[in-house]
């Protein structure tokens, strides 16, 4: 048998913790080991944090005996505390008893109510009910108050598209744009609702939103694809001369050029001939777009 | 990579060492005076070159131990990153998906 990298385990599993990341299936096998292999002790006081997370990737992967012993131990060294109760919540979720869950928090809200976590957790049960108007009442009044909090703003764009209320989502694009400026990752996400928001105010924004995507990440591929898109739309889309002709084509040709280079560079590392296919179908679709104009 | 750090803490108990002998020297110096019974304002040009020989000692030491330089432009951070890893929000994860249902055909 071979031996058990107990402390790369460790490492592995606090990364994940940091990242916040949902990958269930490594965290159970590490944490079963972890846990049913008697390393609990080689972790010291990380270790109640360790059984939080295999609690909770337990539950996501439908392991409930070793969500059972996860809770139990942390129910006796924790015996009141507001988060074991969440945690116990979130198994009653798991076990789709969505109504008891919903006391089990309200219960908690009653004792304090600003437990940011347990407001969350109403939030989701809310989700998993499928009452998303309520959800989004509920995520709105929580950002009223906590209006720095970019995990909320996520969700609460995220439902806001499932329903396409594209200029909803925006606003909370936007919030979050001012929350974390440098972040090229928002922008993106912003220029994108904004393209699918198609009005010639929204593409021109979008068309800006997507340089600056490009200015924060240097030759970000998907940017320039928006780019490009951007700039055929506002060609195709303008019968005055409302817009830059000049400025726009040249943006369009910019694009293209970069595309090409970063696919030929992305080629010359990898050997074999779908990626000869794969750079010929783009030179060939640049082409063309660039042939329109 | 480890001879340098070796190297590097070498040195350091060096200069550590080279400090130490000019304060003690500093300190009998000036007990000296003392027992002379002259005015301690001149110290002996030896221990002040000592002292600042001992700085550039934990200098290189220092230099030595560090290691390598990490990036720390928030830029080079961000480029690394993939739209999936924004779009995690941990705190709002359901439960209700089809995961529930397939376990209990594996198990």
């Amino acid at each position: 048998m071979s031996p058990f990298y107990y402390k790369t385990a460790f490492e592995t599993l606090q990364e994940l913790r940091k990242s916040g990341e949902r990958n269930p299936e490594l965290v159970v096998t590490l944490g079963g080991k972890i846990i049913y292999e008697g390393y609990t002790g080689k972790l010291g006081d990380e270790v109640w944090s360790v059984y939080e997370q295999v609690f909770i990737a337990a539950l996501d992967y439908r392991n409930d005996a070793l969500a059972e012993t996860c809770l139990e131990r942390l129910e006796k060294k924790f015996p009141k505390s507001p988060r074991v109760k969440i945690l116990t919540g979130m198994k009653l979720e798991a076990e789709d008893k969505l109504d008891e869950a919903l006391e089990l928090y309200d219960e908690i809200l009653k004792n304090d109510d600003s437990n940011i976590a347990t407001i969350k957790r109403r939030i989701a049960v809310f989700k998993a009910k499928g009452q998303d108007q309520r959800a989004i009442e509920a995520l709105t009044h929580y950002l009223d108050a906590f209006y720095n909090d970019a995990e909320t703003w996520l969700e609460l764009s995220s439902l806001y598209l499932n329903y396409h209320l594209y200029q909803q989502a925006g606003f909370c694009l936007e919030e979050l744009i001012l929350l974390q400026p440098q972040n090229h990752l928002y922008h993106l996400k912003y220029a994108e609702i904004l393209y699918t928001n198609d009005n010639i105010t929204n593409i021109n924004l979008a068309l800006k939103e997507f340089c600056r995507v490009l200015e924060l990440c240097e030759d970000h591929v998907r940017a320039l694809y928006g780019v490009k898109l951007c700039t055929s739309r506002l060609l195709n889309l303008s019968s005055s001369s409302s817009i830059d002709f000049k400025t726009i084509s040249d943006l369009n040709s910019l694009a293209s050029e970069r595309l090409s280079k970063v696919y030929s560079l992305y080629s010359k590392n990898k050997v074999g001939n779908s990626n000869n296919e794969l750079r010929q179908i783009i030179h060939d679709w640049l082409n063309e777009s660039d042939k329109s104009y | 990579m480890t001879v340098i750090v070796s190297l590097g803490k070498f040195l350091g108990w060096i200069g550590f060492l080279t400090l130490f002998h000019s304060a003690y020297s500093t300190y009998e110096h000036l007990s000296y005076l003392k027992a002379v019974e002259k005015i301690p304002n001149e110290m002996p040009i030896e221990i002040t070159v000592e002292c600042l020989i001992s700085i550039v000692i934990f200098a290189i030491s220092i230099i030595m131990v560090a290691g390598p330089l990490k990036p720390i432009l928030m830029k080079d951070e961000m480029t690394k990153k993939t739209i999936d890893k924004v779009d995690i929000r941990p705190n709002f994860n359901t439960f209700n998906h089809r995961c529930r249902s397939m376990r209990s055909l594996v198990n």
